[in-house]
């Protein structure tokens, strides 16, 4: 396997630096933007899921390398391809992210990301622990049968973490058109981040924003309406250990308490899902947003 | 783990614990209190979609309140560092009451319990909480 460098670990320190940046300009603005227990949780889901990528990054590769000798063709490394890649993981990116809202299994994972009702540079940082837990890196595997080599996937994807951070920001409202109409900005990513029903469920690109108005999941930040972030149900504590096994201890609960029949349904059915209709998924609570709008 | 990834480690600690100590000192994070019924009642409609408060307590000091909406739910809205929070309740509380003040666990153990001043409304609030809903029946 070529050994090539981890962009995010070069990155580190920008992230670092970029995020007390932004704590300076929430101090002159609005110190509100900021809470140092929600940041420091956001900072310490950071860490952890470094260290849980140390942990399982090898097996990760390791799989990946063996799916590779069923490749169905051998792609080389040129320019080219290393751009091919970054597109395709992009779409590989769209497709588990949108995965990870509407399959419980996989929202349980990628929940720790959206569960502080903050939304800054800090944010970004807040990624989970049980990702490998969740398999959720079996939506870059098609990529690996289709004969790119899995270190320069392993490295694509650094590049789009890293793109990923600069747009949890509120500190930028818009960018140039052109660039809103191809790329994933703040804009586009507060509502993703958002809990308010008319944006449930939408914006999952990781770059560039074109896949959610390609695939219909593209929904435009409307100025009038403050955006709440968070979660449907937010968590109402900065406990780290709780925070991150949340998700999961919810699960663990229902299949405990569910009919055989519906058991399996709170694992693949979409988040909020309950086999009384006792709870709300965000389905339900964007109809019933839709019903109180004024009829034109 | 090798020297490097290890090198790694104790400087994103350290790097953490410099960035979380750097907005103490900004003094980042804000004094939030609730400032009214109106303001409860917003707040409510964001915990939950479609609560709309009918009846509301404040706590004296603003760090909460609850409310009832028309359905007969019941809200314990508080205060989450710079945000709010809230949950609807169900016979898993625990309340008691102490004069003007009424403490509410929601059953939900990292969710804490709240203490509320609500003077004199206190005791009725308290009895109010006796018709609850049976656990798991309308959480959103």
């Amino acid at each position: 396997m070529p050994d090539l460098a981890k962009p995010v670990d070069y990155a580190v320190p920008l992230f670092v630096l970029l995020v007390a940046l932004e704590m300076l300009w929430a101090w002159r603005r609005a110190p509100e933007k900021y809470e140092p227990r929600d940041t420091l949780t956001s900072l310490a889901f950071g860490v952890g899921s470094t260290v849980a990528g140390l942990a399982f990054g090898g097996l990760i590769v390791a799989v990946s390398l063996w799916l590779w000798q069923f490749r169905l063709i051998t792609l080389p490394w040129t320019w080219w391809v290393w751009i091919a890649a970054f597109v395709l993981d992009d779409l590989a990116y769209y497709a588990f992210h949108r995965s990870a809202h509407r399959v419980r299994w996989f929202w349980a994972s990628h929940v720790n990301h959206h569960s502080s009702q903050h939304y800054n540079l800090s944010t970004a940082l807040r990624q989970t622990w049980t990702g490998f837990f969740a398999v959720s890196f079996i939506f870059r595997l098609p990529l690996v049968l289709l004969g790119f080599h899995p270190a320069m996937l392993a490295f694509v994807a650094g590049l789009n973490l890293i793109y990923q951070f600069w747009i949890h920001t509120e500190a930028i409202q818009r960018m140039p058109r052109w660039f809103e109409a191809v790329m994933n900005t703040p804009s586009h990513h507060r509502v993703h981040h958002a809990t308010n029903p008319r944006y449930l469920d939408a914006n999952y690109a990781g770059v560039f924003i074109v896949w959610d108005r390609l695939f219909g999941t593209f929904v435009a930040e409307v100025d009038e309406e403050r955006i709440h972030y968070g979660i449907v149900r937010q968590l109402g504590t900065f406990s780290l250990l709780y925070s991150v096994f949340h998700e999961w201890i919810g699960i663990g609960r229902d299949l405990r308490t569910a009919p055989w029949r519906h058991k399996l349904s709170y694992l693949w059915r979409e988040p909020g899902w309950s086999h009384d209709d006792s709870r709300d998924t965000s389905a339900t609570l964007r109809a019933r947003w839709l019903e109180d709008q004024p009829q034109p | 783990m090798t020297a490097i990834e290890l090198i790694k480690l104790f400087a994103s600690l350290f790097a953490i614990v410099a960035l979380a100590g750097f907005a103490h000192l900004l003094r980042l994070g804000s004094d939030v209190r609730i400032r009214n019924r109106d303001h409860a009642a917003q707040l409510a409609g964001q915990a939950v979609y479609g609560f709309t408060a009918t009846e509301i307590a404040l706590d004296r000091a603003g760090f909460g309140a609850l409310l009832k909406d028309a359905q007969g739910r019941q809200m314990l809205l508080r205060r989450h560092g710079a945000m709010w929070v809230g949950r609807l309740l169900d016979r898993s509380i625990e309340a008691r009451l102490n004069q003007a003040f009424l403490m509410i666990g929601t059953g939900e153990a990292p969710f804490g319990k709240v203490t509320l001043h609500l003077g004199d409304a206190a005791p009725v609030w308290a009895a109010g909480l006796r018709h609850l809903p049976a656990a798991g029946g309308n959480h959103a």
